[in-house]
């Protein structure tokens, strides 16, 4: 009976996340279709993501016979609803497309987990709980500072201080010091610092007009980046180095610094290949990781034997092998999705993945303040590399870089961060209005 | 408004740049995965550190491997207990190419593992099944062989160890293959201790048609005809003067029971297969052009196949004194080639040049009859030239009209070929029998041959009748 279920959710599960991305794909164009067809879309996105959750807890449910599967499910429906009421309430009712790309993230994460690892998930769904509320106080907090874009010294000072104090007290994980323990606790401070740099960088471009936005960010920057590459976090500076280029890029729109930038970027990459072993045997287990099968390959290979073992349509959900993949709940999630539910949804979760990074830039581009522009730009860019890194290392397309897949892989710190992210880049435009005393426009 | 929105637009576009330079990544990770997923993964996921195969056991039922005329070669049948075991029908006549599954897979049930466990009948049915609990029967695999063909090949080898590796030229279909010593799949396990204990030393399990390293003898006259006609610019001329012996410093180097050959050309040292003018053409020749020729004909390389683990020829000439080039231009010294190289090379001649990718694993059907997968012919290219095969085929022709294998019965058949009698040890008595080769019907079909019988003498004595007997079989 169970197989029956599982060989039949293959297929239901399989249209209820076609039929989010292909609508998926036309949100992308929100402007142009119209509120009312966009609404109609939306409500119909909102129900495949209730029915991929209600689908996928079903079969855990019958495989683990864990009633815990089943309150958990009702819990996230639950949580669905008041992170949607709480974007509503916080932008008046803007079209849900974003909101709709996070909330069927989530649930990748939680059936992904659940599947994985019982207590994990439990762990992930409250941190979850605990992002969205943190996430909705940061909104207040920031519709109340003013002049935000001019406290930018505070956000480098912070930043640049959390990131050293990792460096000199964090504890080593894969060759790399990450995070910080308190008392049970590891938090990755550097995913907050996301925040802070992108604040910082904004508020340099956006406070001096001339010439020391550039000079003030650029040193700022390089101070991240170094501090970062110092502690090997290798995977995080890549992310912060591009994040700035970009973003200085799109402040300046000057095509010769961009370039000059791409130059340094690649002279640095080349440096820290030579410098740092661990980067080496990363290239060498990407480039033939069967040579080194039993060591720096094995990771990469279980991987690649899990997507290659599930095929098109996937063995079904519980009936891979994915738990051989190491750390398969953190950094390569992606493969685990893709044996068990198979390569097609996989894609369709990469083009999720691409609306999601297009509906941020759309946000950006719509954006009525140039420094939440320029911020969301950020969120945006930061979103986008960092599933290019985490998918592209997993399916063997780049180097493993050791960055987690945003809201999918397990971790709190990365949840809050991009929570906070997302609703920053729902919600900007009613944290401007409070800033500058200006209530409405049309 | 209107106006608002066009000047942001133009101030704002450079997100786009950005967002496109993302979204183009992105489909570039797509296109990779695709990739993987259709070409990729086939290769890779068949290695004993994927543990998901016995995984499928438990839904599927392996399915049955056939010969290309439909003989069932491997099938999972029940025994006593109703437990699922696997049965050869032809025990060992097939047993390198269908390889076991007991003891750690071999052979096609080892490449093709995961084909065989996965079902490709209607969802219908497969849930039918599954509410059932009855396992679905997983695809089926269709070989190239001929088992006429496999019978006469196995069955001529008799108590010989060696190979026999037979190709369709213009396909690229090989149509038998044996290997002895053999096993039998059935039974592996019972007496699988014995077979890879230190005392035997016969390499029971080696699949000596893909995976041998013998010395080529005389058909290695073959490489060093096309790297004389490469030399010359494609100038056959060539005269020698045969007293039965060639003296290289104070090494001499005998002809087949010393026979003095008298006045040569290409053609008469070709079909007598004289040692004394082979040796004395291959010092004369370039070093490095040699080499060259020979790596062109596949040396030193892995061979063009879409046949899985294929071992490459050697042949070096770096540190050679004129001695041991003239070994080698005889196919002694230290060349090793592999039955399946050898018989490529004929078979590329039979097709005019072109070589075609020999492969055995023809097409995978689902047990409904519908065709999941098919292996694609797939040209290596030309290898030789027009002028080359025309005059090799003059001069293999002669090898059977009127040289060392004329006492052989082909037949009504047009056979083309090369005898080798190869010395594999200080002894020269012990001498390997080789015969390279391909035949014509009247209608036109073709097929290229590769023979090799451990310790049975001259060429022309045994592998060349096991070959016509070969021939006889498949033009039936």
């Amino acid at each position: 009976m169970v197989s029956v279920l599982i060989t039949f959710s293959r297929i239901t599960i399989l249209i209820f996340v076609m039929v989010f991305t292909l609508l998926d794909v036309i949100q992308i164009f929100e402007a142009k279709i119209g509120e009312d067809l966009s609404g109609i879309f939306s409500t119909i996105q909102s129900i495949m993501v209730v029915c991929f959750l209600i689908n996928g807890s079903i079969i855990l449910y019958y495989v683990k016979e864990d009633p815990r599967i089943i309150i958990l499910a009702i819990f996230q429906l639950a949580l669905f609803i008041a992170i949607s009421i709480s974007m509503t309430k916080l932008n008046y009712g803007k079209s849900g497309a974003l909101l709709n790309n996070m909330l069927m993230l989530l649930s990748f994460s939680f059936i992904a987990l659940e599947r994985l690892d019982m207590s994990r998930a439990t762990r992930q769904f409250v941190f979850a709980i605990a992002s969205a509320g943190i996430a909705i106080l940061a909104m207040l907090v920031l519709k109340n500072i003013k002049h935000i874009n001019r406290k930018l010294f505070i956000f480098a000072l912070v930043g640049i201080a959390l990131l050293l104090i990792v460096h000199f007290t964090g504890k080593v994980e894969y060759g790399a010091k990450l995070s910080l323990s308190f008392g049970g606790i590891s938090i990755q401070p550097s995913e907050f610092v996301k925040l802070t740099y992108l604040f910082f960088i904004s508020g340099c471009i956006v406070t001096y007009k001339d010439m020391r936005g550039f000079l003030f960010s650029t040193i700022g920057a390089a101070l991240h980046v170094l501090v970062l590459v110092f502690s090997k976090d290798l995977g995080t500076a890549m992310i912060f180095l591009v994040a700035y280029v970009f973003i200085i890029f799109i402040a300046y729109k000057n095509y010769i610094v961009l370039s000059l930038e791409f130059i340094v970027a690649f002279a640095g990459g080349i440096f820290a290949y030579n410098r740092f072993p661990h980067i080496q045997s990363r290239f060498i287990a990407w480039s033939d990781p069967l040579s080194v099968i039993d060591d720096k390959g094995y990771q990469i290979t279980q991987s690649l034997f899990a997507i290659g073992s599930g095929g098109w349509f996937g063995s079904g959900l519980t009936n891979g092998q994915p738990n051989k993949i190491p750390v398969v709940t953190k950094d390569f999630i992606f493969a685990a999705i893709s044996e068990e539910l198979g390569a097609v949804v996989a894609i369709c979760l990469i083009v999720i993945v691409m609306c999601t990074s297009i509906m941020l830039f759309n946000r950006a581009f719509a954006c009525s303040s140039s420094f939440y522009m320029l911020i969301i730009n950020g969120i945006a860019i930061i979103f986008s590399i960092q599933a290019i890194l985490n998918i592209g290392g997993v399916i063997k397309f780049i180097p493993s870089t050791g960055v987690t897949l945003p809201f999918i892989s397990y971790g709190g710190s990365s949840l809050l961060s991009m929570f906070i992210c997302f609703y920053i880049a729902q919600c900007s435009d009613e944290l401007i209005y409070i800033n500058k005393g200006r209530r409405r426009y049309d | 408004m209107t106006k608002k929105k066009t000047t942001k637009k133009a101030i704002r576009k450079e997100i786009y740049v950005i967002a496109i330079m993302f979204a183009t990544v992105f489909i570039a990770m797509i296109v990779y995965l695709s990739y993987y997923v259709k070409e990729g993964a086939k290769d890779f996921i068949y290695n004993s550190y994927n543990s998901r195969f016995s995984a499928f056991s438990d839904d599927v039922t392996r399915g049955s491997i056939y010969t290309a005329d439909g003989h069932i070669i491997a099938k999972t049948s029940y025994d006593d207990s109703k437990q699922e075991i696997r049965v050869y029908p032809d025990e060992r006549l097939f047993s390198h190419a269908v390889g076991y599954v007991d003891q750690g897979m071999a052979g096609l049930e080892a490449y093709y593992s995961f084909d065989l466990l996965k079902s490709h009948i209607s969802l219908k049915d497969q849930i039918n099944n599954n509410l059932s609990g009855k396992k679905s029967p997983g695809d089926d695999l269709y070989t190239t062989f001929d088992y006429e063909t496999q019978v006469a090949a196995y069955e001529g080898m008799g108590m010989y160890d060696g190979a026999v590796i037979a190709i369709e030229p213009s396909t690229g279909k090989v149509v038998a293959m044996v290997s002895k010593p053999d096993y039998d799949p059935n039974t592996i396990a019972t007496y699988w201790n014995d077979i890879n204990s230190e005392s035997n030393s016969k390499s029971v399990l080696l699949n000596r048609a893909t995976q041998g390293a013998y010395p080529p003898g005389s058909t290695f006259k073959i490489v060093t005809t096309i790297a004389y006609l490469r030399a010359n610019n494609g100038n056959s001329d060539f005269s020698y003067n045969c007293n039965g012996s060639l003296k290289v410093g104070d090494f001499t180097i005998h002809c087949s029971s010393n026979k003095s050959h008298g006045s040569e050309n290409l053609l008469k040292a070709f079909s007598n297969s004289c040692n004394s003018a082979y040796a004395y053409m291959g010092i004369n020749l370039n070093k490095d052009e040699f080499t060259e020729t020979a790596e062109e004909l596949l040396f030193n390389d892995t061979l063009p196949t879409q046949i899985e683990a294929t071992k490459a020829s050697n042949f070096s000439l770096a540190n050679s004194d004129d001695k041991l080039v003239g070994q080698t231009s005889i196919g002694q010294g230290n060349t090793t080639v592999s039955p399946l190289h050898m018989c490529m090379l004929v078979s590329a001649i039979a097709n005019d040049g072109e070589l075609m990718e020999p492969y055995y694993a023809d097409k995978l059907v689902s047990a409904e009859g519908d065709i999941v997968s098919q292996t694609d012919e797939k040209s290596y290219g030309q290898i030789m030239s027009d002028s080359e095969v025309d005059l090799l085929n003059e001069y293999m022709e002669a090898v059977v009209m009127d040289g060392t294998a004329d006492s052989v019965d082909f037949g009504d058949l047009k056979v083309y070929g090369k005898t080798g009698t190869a010395e594999y040890t200080t002894n020269k008595s012990m001498t390997h029998s080789w015969f390279v080769g391909y035949a014509i019907d009247n209608t036109g079909k073709e097929l290229a041959i590769a023979v090799i019988m451990e310790g049975a003498g001259y060429g022309s004595k045994h592998a060349a009748p096991l070959a016509a007997k070969v021939f006889n079989a498949y033009f039936q």
